[in-house]
């Protein structure tokens, strides 16, 4: 297809893509469903007459289609200097592993009983849906510079869900889990659903005012999610991101490192190439609260005249745009419990709300929180009902109290500490 | 295609067996500033087996390659068999034969993609030539065009186009530190005349993403609050709809209690409804994603709860009635119990009056989004205006609404007589962007607290 593609455009590029996945269902703390999931499909993109196109098929022997919607495309096309890369070696990361790409789908059902066990022993209420997935996963990119690469990968993903309701009080949890290691990571992720879950029993009260709120891994993502807009280098090249221009500056507190790390062995986000067979690497983004630099894939680094980072990343509908790998919000040096003992009077952020609903670009946020602690003298007392934060990271990452010493992988991609934030305005109903 | 289908279904030794495949192509044309991302046609096949067998659970097969349906159905078979699970069963529904094609004015098929892009870039310039604070803009062209064939073991068999047409706007105005946006979108069963003449919308957009760069933040505390229609429509899909659905309740009996039929929600004004068989909107087909017959469903009924979304499954599990609720955003998913359009009948307040008893208020428009969690909800707001003495005041930004489900339905304490439907909707549930409709008119809520600085 590469060649038939350089018969009539300058340069081309052709991405496979094929996966298997086994899923397993438990509803209502049963099992219920088992499904096998086959995806294959190809996508192209060529530079004709120095304009860029692209289409793709997830019929795979509609070969000739797609090189005529291509061709098409292309004629509709921007001219763009694109220049696919020369092949260039990558990272060693490894992220196959050939004992989990062959688990049997009986140990999947076993893994899933023990989270339903884990849970229902916490709270014999508590309703709880799991979907397990183990994929296994290949993509190939060929471009007519010469460059061939396949990124194997075997993720397996769990996605935890659980309900209690008690009369009118509701207490609902999303918890997502994933890894291509093949170890017993599983239980401390379960054990600690299964702890906020018994948190969750008492309910505390609370006032609005301004105060000290403890960010949770999973709470933190209100923060984190306006930096992996801000550091997206296509926002940046629209000039709509709030840090354009601001490189080599400090524009938050010292305490504050963010990096983008595919390097990371096990973690579904390596890989030693991205989806453009760009080679990947540890980019430091924000070092120790001054600028450093964005993430880009090909296209919009070469709109912006910058160094593609090996950000590229793309389905098979789409074309590639740039995208972090893992998301590392460096850890701090004080341990949570330590941080936790130190606040008279405070809010624990565990679940948020609405997440990315707000304008999320200019770094303000506003959320309501499905799961909130309060925080008095020293200790977790109850769960705080009808209670969100507001603020704007821009003014409130300038001061930042503590980063824990503790961290977690959330969301999939994203590893985060505990992040305590002096003052922030908390709106409750009292 | 017709003979391997029913070979595939007819050899199966499962107890219940369907297969659904789909065939589709999409054009989609976007603008990002004044760059062209992408111009461009994509082809998508697939399909799905789920089946079950008694003392078993759900075997379900997704895939691509069409070619061989016996070795899909025979994998599906597998899986059914491999979960011990309790016995599966499905209300009864009639068998159907159907064929659903649709005849579209102005057939979007037949306009070549140039055409769809010089559309498409004339809005996008009305963007970005409105205001130099005008920074960045995404507009957007997308159709798509499908046949879904759907066939069970009972004897059902329905082909379906499924046509789809839209245009989105976007535009993010920035001065200094201060990034605010705006969003129009138009999505429409129908044929390439839906989407021109858009223009005025389009500089509506411009106007209010440079409005809001001098629109102060809301300041955060409770306020009687006005939801205009697309508003009052999110709130009624996200807030109630989702809790309306079976399956959050068919394996939990304290959900059950919770959502009791009999039980008030609302005021007597209130009357909450789901129909997929209003002509021409986003949430309609004649048959859901099972082979059952679409129709309307009053969830709240004159502020009493009185009905609920069902799937065959859930609805057997009950001993309900099924409702046409069970849906699937493509072949890679199973159907689970969705909601189709959903709405708040209109009632009997003019705006004037509903605005006349508010001394300081917040009149919030659009929504950006809406999530819940059950009891909790949180809504934000495009944008919004106070109300001061009865009057719309000045625009603020951020607003956001939040609060508890069950105490907010009972503050809605005026249901206007402007009853419209949305033009554009999505419903994020599980598998993804779900095509749906909401609809309402303005609703006047007590005491909602708004978040804020």
């Amino acid at each position: 297809m590469l060649e038939r593609l350089m018969q009539q455009a300058e340069r081309a590029e052709v991405f496979e893509i094929q996966s298997e996945a086994t899923k397993i269902g438990f509803e209502a703390n049963k099992l219920k469903s088992f499904e096998v999931e086959e995806t294959q499909g190809i996508a192209a993109r060529v530079v004709a007459d120095g304009r860029l196109g692209f289409a793709a098929s997830s019929d795979v022997t509609a070969v000739d289609q797609l090189i005529e919607n291509v061709l098409a495309s292309a004629q509709l096309g921007d001219e763009i200097p694109l220049h696919f890369p020369e092949p260039q070696p990558g990272p060693s990361v490894d992220v196959y592993n050939s004992e989990l790409a062959a688990l049997p789908a009986s140990q999947l059902i076993e893994i899933g009983r023990e989270m339903v066990k884990t849970i229902v022993d916490a709270d014999e209420e508590a309703n709880v849906s799991i979907d397990l997935t183990r994929r296994v996963r290949e993509t190939t990119l060929r471009n007519t510079a010469g460059t061939e690469v396949a990124v194997r990968k075997a993720p397996l993903s769990i996605m935890l869900e659980v309900e209690r309701v008690r009369g009118d009080d509701v207490v609902t949890l999303f918890e997502y889990f994933n890894t291509t290691t093949l170890d017993d990571g599983y239980r401390a992720f379960v054990d600690r659903v299964a702890e906020k879950l018994r948190l969750a029993q008492r309910v505390a009260t609370l006032s609005s005012e301004r105060m000290s709120v403890l960010f949770t891994p999973t709470g933190a993502p209100i923060l984190s999610l306006p930096l992996i807009h801000g550091l997206n280098g296509k926002n940046v090249y629209r000039g709509i991101s709030p840090m354009t221009g601001q490189e080599e500056e400090r524009i938050f507190d010292e305490k504050l490192t963010v990096m983008d790390d595919p390097t990371l062995d096990g973690r579904p986000g390596s890989s030693p190439h991205d989806d453009e067979g760009v080679p990947r690497r540890r980019n430091v983004l924000i070092d120790q609260g001054r600028l450093m630099g964005y993430i880009y894939d090909l296209k919009t680094a070469a709109l912006a005249r910058a160094e593609p980072t090996g950000n590229g990343e793309r389905s098979l509908f789409s074309p590639p745009s740039p995208s972090f790998s893992n998301m590392v919000v460096a850890n701090g040096e004080t341990p949570v419990g330590d941080i936790v003992a130190g606040i008279d009077k405070g809010l624990l952020v565990e679940t948020p709300l609405g997440l990315g609903q707000g304008n999320v670009i200019s770094g303000a946020f506003s959320n309501n929180l499905s799961l909130a602690f309060k925080i008095e003298r020293g200790e977790i007392v109850g769960r705080v009902k009808d209670v969100s934060v507001a603020g704007n990271i821009y003014q409130d990452l300038r001061d930042i109290e503590a980063l824990s010493l503790e961290s977690e992988w959330v969301y999939g991609g994203i590893r985060l500490p505990y992040i305590l934030l002096p003052r922030l305005n908390v709106v409750t109903k009292n | 295609m017709r003979e391997q289908i029913e070979a595939a279904i007819r050899n199966s030794k499962a107890d219940y067996i369907e297969i659904r495949l789909e065939e589709g192509q999409n054009t989609r044309v976007a603008y990002r500033g004044p760059d062209l991302e992408t111009a461009d046609v994509v082809i998508d096949r697939g399909g799905l087996v789920r089946c079950f067998v008694h003392g078993g659970g759900w075997g379900i097969a997704t895939f691509n390659d069409l070619s061989d349906l016996e070795y899909r159905s025979r994998q599906a078979y597998e899986g059914a068999r491999a979960v011990q699970a309790e016995p599966i069963e499905l209300a009864p529904i009639p068998a159907s034969e159907d064929k659903i094609t649709v005849s579209l004015e102005n057939d979007f098929r037949g306009i070549p993609v140039t055409e769809k892009k010089s559309l498409t870039q004339e809005y996008n310039e009305i963007l970005l030539e409105s205001d130099p604070r005008i920074v960045d803009t995404q507009t957007t062209y997308f159709d798509t065009f499908s046949r879904v064939t759907f066939a069970n073991s009972e004897g059902t068999y329905v082909a379906e186009e499924r046509p789809m047409v839209n245009v989105a706007f976007s535009a993010v105005s920035r001065k200094d530190d201060n990034v605010q946006r705006a969003f129009e979108a138009v999505s429409k069963v129908a044929g390439f005349n839906a989407v021109k003449g858009h223009h005025g919308l389009v500089q509506t957009v411009a106007e209010r993403a440079v409005g809001l760069l001098s629109a102060p933040p809301v300041k955060g505390r409770r306020y009687t609050v006005m939801c205009n229609p697309r508003m009052a429509g999110v709130f009624a899909h996200e807030a109630f709809g989702h809790l309306s659905e079976a399956d959050f309740v068919y394996e939990n009996p304290q959900a059950q209690e919770m959502m009791v039929m009999g039980r008030r929600f609302g005021r007597d004004i209130l009357t909450i409804a789901d129909d997929g068989s209003i002509p021409g909107l986003r949430g309609t087909h004649k048959y859901d994603d099972e082979g059952t017959p679409t129709g309307r469903t009053d969830l709240i009924k004159d502020g009493i709860l009185v009905g609920r979304l069902h799937s065959r499954e859930t609805a057997a599990k009950m001993g309900e009635q099924p409702t046409g609720n069970a849906r699937a955003t493509s072949y890679r998913y199973p159907p689970i119990v969705r909601m189709t359009n959903t709405f708040i009948e209109g009632g009997s307040t003019s705006f004037e009056e509903m605005m006349s008893g508010i001394d300081r208020g917040v009149y919030a428009c659009d929504a950006f989004g809406g999530q819940t969690a059950l009891e909790n909800f949180s809504f934000t707001a495009a944008y919004g205006y106070m109300i001061r003495d009865g009057e719309i005041a000045e625009l603020v930004r951020d607003v956001v609404l939040s609060g508890n489900l069950f105490v907010t339905l009972k503050h809605i304490d005026a249901v206007g007589d402007d009853f419209e439907w949305a033009e554009w909707g999505r419903c994020g549930k599980g598998q993804g962007g779900l095509p749906v409709t909401m609809g309402a008119p303005h609703i006047r809520i007590q005491d909602v607290l708004i978040g804020g600085e």
